[in-house]
């Protein structure tokens, strides 16, 4: 008796509802559905739990400020000054992807963020939003990023192409971290769980190490979105403080 | 009734309640030292994909330049050795981080700790 695994089969996509303009492929996808989802927990979090305020919060309101004091503590410390008016978009970020995550975990649900496409558009935006404060706020002073000072000219030649490859690399970086975690993370749950239904009695092991695994996945799930808040809260910190 | 007429259990009990609460206290580990591991998870996941991915991307790269202007294999070959660079580059900025939160360095700190354990190149950087 032979189990078919397809351990991959878990990430493929499905259009539920397709729509298709001017050759463009535009269904609203089960991966649109989780994101969907996963904003409208994070509004109904965020909105209802804080709807009526108390002094003393109840769970869900604590909940709530608990995640918003982690963030704001977060582009405090790793931003610093002038860090507060980005607090929105790095609570945006690592609400959507910390839910995006989450959601992953429950079985049978999709998870978007491994993705890669999804993970490089948060990266993309990221990225290209850190470049323009730095050129916004220094103008053809932030150039001045990719050149060590006090390092002989002709050592330049060297060092300028590498600092502008990584700095251009980051987004890759980022993106590929996220991507590759879930992506492997998930695949892994599925490979166990296939041995534990194709060896029988032996099934207790392979069981046992997902157990183990699945402890390990919700780690990472917060852990990722947390380092992917604290890189962009770094880089932001870079651009607008330029050395 | 006094409380130096204390029935003897109760305050018995009194006392091993207090050291058990102590003993708890002792073996828990200190905020400081969970936030230590959090930040150490947080790095170490971080700084394992960089260099690949900076390699990977690079040599990608330099494919692309040759496919473009039939440089073969010059491209591949210089910008392979430039990411493995900016690889190490991001490795070596991430790891000279650790201490300060998972990443380069806290904003506006140039601490006497964190600035003895740098090399001059690294300085000149600020």
């Amino acid at each position: 008796m032979a189990i078919e695994l397809h351990p991959l089969e878990q990430f493929s996509i499905e259009r539920l509802i397709p729509i298709h303009i001017g050759g463009l492929d535009l269904s609203y996808t089960n991966a649109a559905l989780m994101m969907t989802i996963a904003v409208v927990l994070v509004t109904a979090l965020t909105v209802l739990a804080t709807r009526r305020a108390a002094l003393i919060p109840g769970r869900w309101q604590s909940a709530a400020e608990m995640i918003y004091e982690f963030v704001a503590d977060m582009v405090d410390t790793n931003i610093g000054h002038g860090g507060r008016e980005f607090f929105p978009f790095i609570f945006t970020l690592f609400t959507f992807i910390l839910f995006a995550n989450l959601l992953g975990m429950i079985p049978y649900s999709y998870t978007t963020t491994s993705q890669i496409i999804v993970t490089f558009a948060l990266a993309a935006v990221v990225f290209i939003l850190v470049t323009t404060i730095g050129i916004i706020r220094h103008g053809f002073h932030f150039l001045s990023l990719f050149v060590p000072h006090g390092v002989p000219k002709v050592l330049l030649l060297l060092l300028v192409p590498i600092e502008l490859l990584s700095y251009f690399i980051r987004p890759f970086t980022l993106s590929i971290r996220l991507f590759a975690n879930m992506l492997a993370g998930h695949t892994m749950l599925a490979i166990f769980g296939g041995f534990a239904a194709s060896v029988g009695i032996f099934a207790f092991f392979p069981a046992a190490i997902n157990v183990l695994l699945v402890g390990l996945e919700f780690l990472v799930a917060v852990l990722q979105a947390y380092v992917f808040a604290i890189l962009t809260c770094l880089y932001l910190n870079e651009a607008i403080h330029l050395h | 009734m006094s409380e130096g007429e204390a029935p003897d259990p109760l305050a018995r009990l009194g006392e091993r309640i207090d050291k058990a609460r102590a003993e708890r206290v002792r073996r828990q580990p200190t905020a400081a030292d969970r936030s230590a591991l959090q930040q150490g998870i947080g790095s170490g996941l971080r700084i394992g994909i960089e260099l690949v991915v900076a390699i990977g991307v690079a040599t990608g790269l330099g494919w692309a330049t040759d496919h473009w202007l039939g440089t073969r294999p010059w491209g591949m070959i210089v910008l392979f050795f430039l990411g493995v660079a900016a690889g190490m580059l991001n490795v070596y900025r991430a790891v000279t981080g650790i201490g300060t939160p998972v990443g380069y360095r806290r904003a506006g700190e140039e601490g006497a700790g964190t600035r003895a354990a740098k090399d001059e190149w690294d300085d000149d950087e600020n």
